[in-house]
């Protein structure tokens, strides 16, 4: 092992002048002896570890493929920024159990944790890595910026946010809701962190609800000037990433105001630090405090006191007000109004889905690992203890929760190309679409996360094995870019809209993938066999069947409500639980139909077969889970427990492949964590200092 | 095997000593500089594996007879086997000597290579693997295969990728020269004793009789010393070695390398642009992304990979530079090789990716690793 420690502890060495180098090299000597003194008193250890590589059967299918299909785009691109976090100092590179892993130092206090943060985008920017992010043209530069976003996700959650906020956020606000004139004097300025943008939109009396917001921006025709101002305590701007310590401007969105008359939300920009990070005058600025995760991300609350800002400032791209204070919009009606605007908000809430994706990965990847090589009580007697991952109710926690994992990568993958090919038509789906897999996606990870933390043990609990603090890194997830139960309510709404529509003009479905609806109901075979169960057909019938049946009974329990003289809006809200089955009904049938077209684009046989079993884990295991099944008929009790028996057998047809699954999602090593591998090793008392 | 595999009559290739419970292994085609062929590679193996099995056996000394330890594979052979339609024996030579390089790299007992002379390309690929590599004041180290049409094979995606920054990337690409206190000051030697000490350190070796690394280690560093870097060394520019060799292509690099050369006259600079221009524009693009791939892989996994890369090269059709490249620096010596493609952007991702695919054909498949009992969890990357 020695020989690897030798050349992995040179990774550490950053400046590399060479008295570093140097003593280094001597230190290294000296490390020799203790590490080799203890490795022969720990000669008959009680417990070896035996990596998974080793006990584990070949893999039956070609892992780079697979990671091929997983990762989807830029692979280059991917590895190149995993080197350079591997190759520096900054990215806190350990040694344990003769691997170098990188991952924050979560023990860090708040400010020590935003201060190397910020060190952390330094280093990127000056390694070319955030290059073309807002300036590069087309697609391709778009699916660049995604890959190598995901790749700083997958080491730290904050410091994706950080970036996520400057240049999504901040730099989407200017891309989109501004033109040529913002264009021209911010985007190469903030790809190049000559200021440093936020986002203020959301306020401490309102989130989700954006339209009711209530700081206000009044245009002064004599001046020329908006003025922003903070009419009350509920209105200052909460949660504001990047407020708290470091951003020097800020999109504000507030209620614009000309004479006396109310347009609606406006965004608009803010300077709030100069150039030496002081705060601008008429500006207040206070911290949100510590966090239950993600305190790398500075938010921060904002109060503005009548703040001038010129006329320019008011990103027009929807909307301008001219010089004399005349209102000019080519959309007059303020609901379509709005919706152009929040329609460029996607971008966000494609990245955060993704990321959960990939924060999923690499949980599963460290507990799936762990559970390969950590044994339990032995069944037989004098027979040697079993390996976690060989009890089926090992099995029954986290295989179908690495198979939801493929398929939702699937649909992560799909939502990432409908946005990239957003036009004014595909406005509603990709909201609908995104709302939809942004609200499952971030839920099954936080799920993950919590059934990944108790099969790890005690070992869970370790800030180094990082599932633990990932639970609370990841936990806002349900709540920003959209909070999840609010998100889910707009997808029955939209659909309803949409099935309102089709039947008052007699026309067919065709969109939001309901074309379905137009064939005729499909029949559930009374009694359910392996084979039948396990059939793309049925499968797609079933979640059909789900989705076309609660679809209908939302529509008529709205209208019932309606009947009775309850308003549209009361309806809706009185009709919550057939909505929320709704959304996941939608929900789930959308992301089968990405696992589906996943599979159909694989050639390799031994690629095939495994998806397949996964894509059937992935819908036999929410038909058990969710009682709408049961609870509306889609299936008899005898079928209901046929697909319990199959979940069984799947797991039992997954295991094998578990390792290989898990290699698939192309986490380097250095990314994952000490119970992946050795953890013997790395817990032996040679590793403790001194 | 041979039933006593310590004395083979047919060849001596490699001379073996037997002393106390150490293997002193020497390297003994001294006119070829120690090329390591296919009978040397073949006859490591085995005295490798067997020792492994020996309990007896406790250490392993390796060295090369005259003044190189080992100046690289036998490429000559391999391309003439290759260009007489022996593709076969070409595979079976790198297959041979990259199970080698990965029973080494996961050996159970501490190798010492003693590094007195030339340690280019096999000749690293039988040594930096190994747990401790002795440099001297004669040592002189080089990855030179980008020169050559190839690419940094031996599992050498493994261990330059783990040298401090991205010197790695430097030195596999460039080729360029290092000598004993430069290989010690980035990694790629344990320790330096000085030449004359050599005899010494065997003897101490020898007569510590034990297995142990930390045993071995202190017996080393007893006579070992850190020289001095000379004042031109390449470890005096990590800084610049950074900030170029950490970009994304073989192009960028280039382009920073010239950004620097533009704000001042530097001759380092201007020779290390100099020989990437010189070298095979294919075996830069492949180079890199091997480097960078295998920082990311363990030992097995680079091995594999730099096998099917191999293969590909020998097939000859994205390139034939390799064929280009020994021509020119090893047969015919004009030093002049015409490479094809000629320029950097010709040679596209495309044909990049397929020296990291798969081979579906028949008699070429995939290296088949002998599953390691105790191999070291380092050694094992899941991707």
């Amino acid at each position: 092992m020695e020989k690897e420690i030798h050349l992995l502890q040179f990774i550490t060495i950053n400046s590399m002048e060479k008295v570093n180098f140097r003593t280094h090299i001597l230190s290294e000597h000296l490390q020799n002896h203790r590490h080799a003194t203890t490795a022969t008193i720990s000669a008959s250890p009680c417990f070896s570890y035996v990596p998974p590589e080793v006990s584990e059967r070949p893999f039956s299918f070609d892992v780079t493929s697979m990671r091929k299909l997983m990762d989807g785009h830029n692979f280059g691109d991917r590895d190149w920024l995993f080197n350079l976090m591997v190759q520096s100092e900054l990215f806190n590179p350990r040694l344990r159990g003769g691997k170098i892993f990188v991952m924050p130092d979560y023990n860090h206090s708040m400010q020590q944790q935003r201060k190397i943060t910020m060190k952390r985008i330094e280093y990127l920017l000056d390694h070319g890595v955030f290059k073309g992010w807002l300036t590069g043209k087309g697609p391709e530069s778009e699916m660049k910026k995604f890959a190598l976003l995901e790749v700083i996700e997958i080491f730290d959650y904050a410091l994706a946010v950080n970036i996520g906020v400057h240049f999504l956020t901040w730099g989407g606000a200017i891309q989109f809701f501004g033109t040529k004139r913002h264009h021209d004097k911010w985007l190469s300025a903030t790809e190049n962190y000559l200021i440093n943008g936020c986002f203020a939109m959301t306020e401490l009396g309102h989130g989700s609800n954006v339209r009711g917001i209530e700081t206000t921006a009044t245009y002064e025709a004599n001046t020329g000037e908006f003025v922003i101002n903070t009419p009350c305590e509920s209105a200052q701007k909460y949660w504001i990433g990047g407020a708290a310590n470091h951003a020097t401007h800020a999109v504000v969105f507030s209620q614009l105001n000309i004479d006396g008359k109310n347009q609606g939300i406006h965004a608009f920009i803010a300077q709030i630090r100069d150039e030496n990070g002081n705060i601008c005058p008429n500006i207040r600025i206070a911290d949100c405090g510590h966090k239950i995760g993600l305190n790398g991300v500075d938010n921060g609350r904002i109060w503005f006191d009548n703040l001038r800002i010129p006329r320019e400032n008011l990103l027009n791209s929807v909307a301008d007000v001219s010089p004399d204070g005349k209102y000019l919009s080519a959309i007059n009606d303020p609901d379509q109004r709005f919706a152009a605007f929040m329609a460029t908000l996607a971008s966000g809430r494609v990245t955060v889905t993704v990321s959960a994706v990939y924060s999923a990965k690499v949980s599963l990847a460290i507990a799936i690992r762990y559970a390969l090589t950590r044994r339990a009580f032995s069944i037989t007697a004098n027979g040697p203890e079993l390996l976690l991952l060989d009890y089926p109710s090992h099995q029954r926690r986290l295989l179908p929760l690495l198979a939801k994992t493929y398929a939702m990568s699937f649909a992560g993958n799909y939502l990432k190309l409908l946005y990239i090919k957003r036009s004014a038509q595909l406005i509603k789906t990709i909201h609908v679409v995104s709302s939809a897999f942004k609200a499952t996606l971030t839920w099954h990870n936080l799920r993950i996360l919590q059934e990944c933390r108790e099969a790890c043990g005690g070992q869970g609990m370790k800030t180094e094995n990082r599932i633990g603090q990932l639970k609370g890194e990841y936990d806002v997830q349900s709540t920003f870019e959209g909070d999840n139960n609010v998100l889910m309510q707009q997808v029955s709404k939209a659909l309803l809209a949409e099935y309102m529509a089709a039947k008052k003009r007699n026309k067919p479905f065709k969109e939001l993938g309901l074309e379905h609806m137009n064939k005729s109901c499909p029949v559930i075979p009374t009694q359910l066999i392996s084979s039948t169960l396990r059939s793309t057909q049925f499968q797609n019938d079933i979640f059909c069947l789900r989705e076309r049946d609660l679809l209908n009974r939302f529509a008529a329990e709205v209208s019932q409500y309606q009947a009775q003289g309850e308003s549209k809006e009361s309806a809706f809200v009185l009709s919550y639980q057939v909505a929320e089955d709704l959304g996941k009904a939608f929900s789930d049938r959308a992301i089968l139909q990405c696992a589906i077209e996943a599979e159909n684009n694989v050639t390799a046989a031994s690629l095939k077969s495994i998806l397949g079993l996964l894509r059937s884990m992935y819908v036999l295991v929410i038909i058990e889970e969710d009682s709408a099944f049961l609870r509306y008929g889609y299936l008899s009790t005898d079928n209901a427990a046929a697909v319990r028996k199959e979940v069984v057998k799947l797991c039992g047809e997954i295991r094998p492949q578990a390792l290989a699954l898990v290699s698939s999602f192309g986490i380097p090593d250095a990314f994952l964590s000490p119970i992946a591998f050795d953890w013997v090793a790395a817990n032996s008392w040679s590793t403790i200092e001194n | 095997m041979a039933s006593n595999p310590y004395s083979f009559g047919e060849t001596d290739q490699v001379l073996v000593e037997e002393k106390s419970s150490a293997r002193i292994f020497t390297l003994n085609r001294p006119k070829q500089l120690n090329a390591v062929s296919f009978q040397m590679v073949s006859r490591l193996l085995d005295l490798f594996l067997a020792c492994e099995e020996d309990p007896s056996v406790k250490l392993i000394i390796l060295k090369g007879k005259g003044r190189a330890f080992s100046a690289g594979g036998d490429v000559t052979a391999v391309v003439r086997d290759i260009t007489q339609g022996n593709w076969r024996l070409g595979a079976n030579f790198f297959g041979r000597e990259f199970i080698l390089n990965y029973v080494m790299a996961t050996y159970s007992k501490p190798q010492v290579s003693i590094l007195n002379g030339i340690v280019m390309g096999g000749g690293a690929g039988v040594s930096i693997h190994g747990s401790f590599r002795v440099a001297t004041e004669n040592s002189l180290f080089a990855m030179p295969e980008t020169a050559l049409g190839l690419f940094p094979d031996v599992g050498a995606s493994y261990f330059l990728s783990r040298l401090p920054g991205f010197f790695g990337e430097y030195v596999g690409l460039t080729g360029a020269r290092l000598d004993g206190a430069e290989m010690l000051a980035c990694g790629l030697a344990t320790h330096f004793v000085p030449s004359n000490k050599i005899s010494l350190l065997e003897d101490a070796l020898c007569k510590a009789d034990s297995n142990d690394p930390a045993v071995i280690s202190a017996t080393i560093s007893e006579l070992s010393l850190v020289p001095n870097l000379k004042e031109k060394s390449d470890c005096h520019r990590l800084n610049i070695i950074n900030k170029c060799f950490s970009r994304r292509t073989v192009e960028e690099i280039i382009s920073a390398l010239e950004r620097e050369a533009a704000d001042k006259e530097d001759e380092w600079i201007s020779s290390t642009i100099q020989s990437l221009k010189k070298a095979s524009p294919t075996s830069l693009k492949i180079s890199l992304r091997s480097i960078r791939e295998g920082r990311l892989q363990g030992i097995g996994k680079c091995l594999v990979r730099e096998y099917r890369m191999v293969c590909t090269v020998m097939r000859g059709e994205i390139s034939k530079d390799f064929f280009e490249g020994c021509r020119a620096i090893l047969l015919d010596k004009d030093k002049n090789p015409k490479w094809e493609p000629s320029r950097l952007e010709q040679v596209t991702e495309d044909m990049v990716d397929c020296y990291f695919s798969k081979i579906n054909e028949e008699g070429w498949e995939d290296l088949d690793l002998p599953r390691r009992s105790n191999i070291p969890p380092c050694a094992i990357a899941k991707l």
